[in-house]
């Protein structure tokens, strides 16, 4: 049903440029690598913070506030260098199941990292107890590492 | 070069070399975990000179970050050094053609020894200016380059999965 859409976008002029420069295409994927450096770190201080080690002297509201714009500016970063690479190669990533699997984690990441993960760095101190904390960062650290490991796969198994 | 060619050369021909090369899914899965590896130990690293930077967790003294960092960093660093010296010990004539190969080598050692000369110069003073939201000039230009530095190690480590720079 969707494939008409992703030959749509891979037939678009903007895609042809992108596939036949020499640069643009391994520039956007060094971009998106080093986007997501900034934001695995951002999450990580936080998930270490609910897991109990990192800086633990520092409330787990403060910690999250101060990763609060390197993750966003780091997710930002990704979707800005994965959107060209969706396109301009359109087909690839429809039949790949790899893309598919990564598109499912990511949404499910995605809601759990603004829904219930942001409540609880936000509760007041003492309101989420330990075992919820850890669970949250497990549930985090696995979710994001998934979406990771099924990006990597898409350009090497698929 | 000829002695480093030799060797790369000999580890070449290891049985275990040649079966990691042939596998089917020997490298896929060692890069993957390369990258994830980089993930934990690059992205608590940056986050750490950010801070020294003075940009990000400015309210946390600057030694805090450092110690409760530091373990999370060694653990990201041997497991990255392992996938990444797996990476090479299954292909190890495909990186030495490749000049983004030696690059990234370079950088990694520059960012070690940057790392190192802020340890033993002025952090040793960290006391006296632990909770500034700007620490001394010292400070603020190891954490600029290393930022730098790390950022070079991961453009040439992807760049050196194309072909650009590679001469037989």
């Amino acid at each position: 049903m969707l494939l008409p859409f992703f030959e749509w976008m891979q037939d678009l002029a903007i895609s042809g440029v992108l596939r036949n420069s020499p640069w643009l295409g391994p520039g956007i994927n060094v971009m998106h690598l080093l986007a997501l450096t900034v934001f695995a770190g951002a999450l990580l201080m936080v998930d270490l913070r609910l897991l109990g080690t990192g800086l633990t002297r520092q409330p787990v509201a403060r910690v999250a506030r101060a990763a609060q714009p390197w993750l966003i500016g780091g997710f930002i970063g990704l979707a800005l260098t994965g959107i060209p690479q969706l396109i301009s190669t359109g087909t690839k990533q429809y039949y790949s199941e790899f893309f598919w699997g990564k598109m499912e984690i990511l949404a499910l990441a995605l809601i759990f990292t603004f829904t219930l993960r942001r409540w609880v760095t936000q509760a007041d101190e003492g309101r989420v107890g330990p075992v919820w904390s850890k669970v949250v960062a497990l549930v985090s650290i696995t979710l994001w590492t998934t979406v990771t490991v099924g990006a990597r796969l898409i350009g090497l198994l698929s | 070069m000829t002695f480093i060619r030799s060797w790369f050369e000999w580890v070449n021909e290891f049985p275990s070399s040649v079966a990691l090369r042939e596998s089917l899914y020997g490298y896929p899965a060692l890069l993957t975990a390369h990258v994830v590896t980089m993930c934990l130990f690059a992205g608590l690293i940056v986050m750490m000179d950010l801070r020294l930077v003075g940009i990000a967790y400015t309210e946390t003294p600057v030694s805090q970050v450092q110690k409760r960092l530091f373990p999370w960093q060694m653990l990201g660093m041997a497991l990255s050094s392992i996938t990444g010296l797996l990476l090479f010990y299954g292909q190890p004539m495909r990186f030495y053609f490749k000049v983004f190969f030696w690059v990234k080598m370079v950088l990694m050692g520059l960012a070690g020894v940057n790392a190192l000369a802020f340890h033993y110069s002025t952090y040793r003073s960290v006391a006296s200016w632990d909770s500034d939201v700007k620490g001394p000039l010292g400070a603020r230009v190891a954490g600029a380059l290393s930022i730098a530095l790390w950022t070079g190690v991961i453009v040439f480590g992807r760049l050196v999965a194309y072909d650009y720079m590679t001469y037989k």
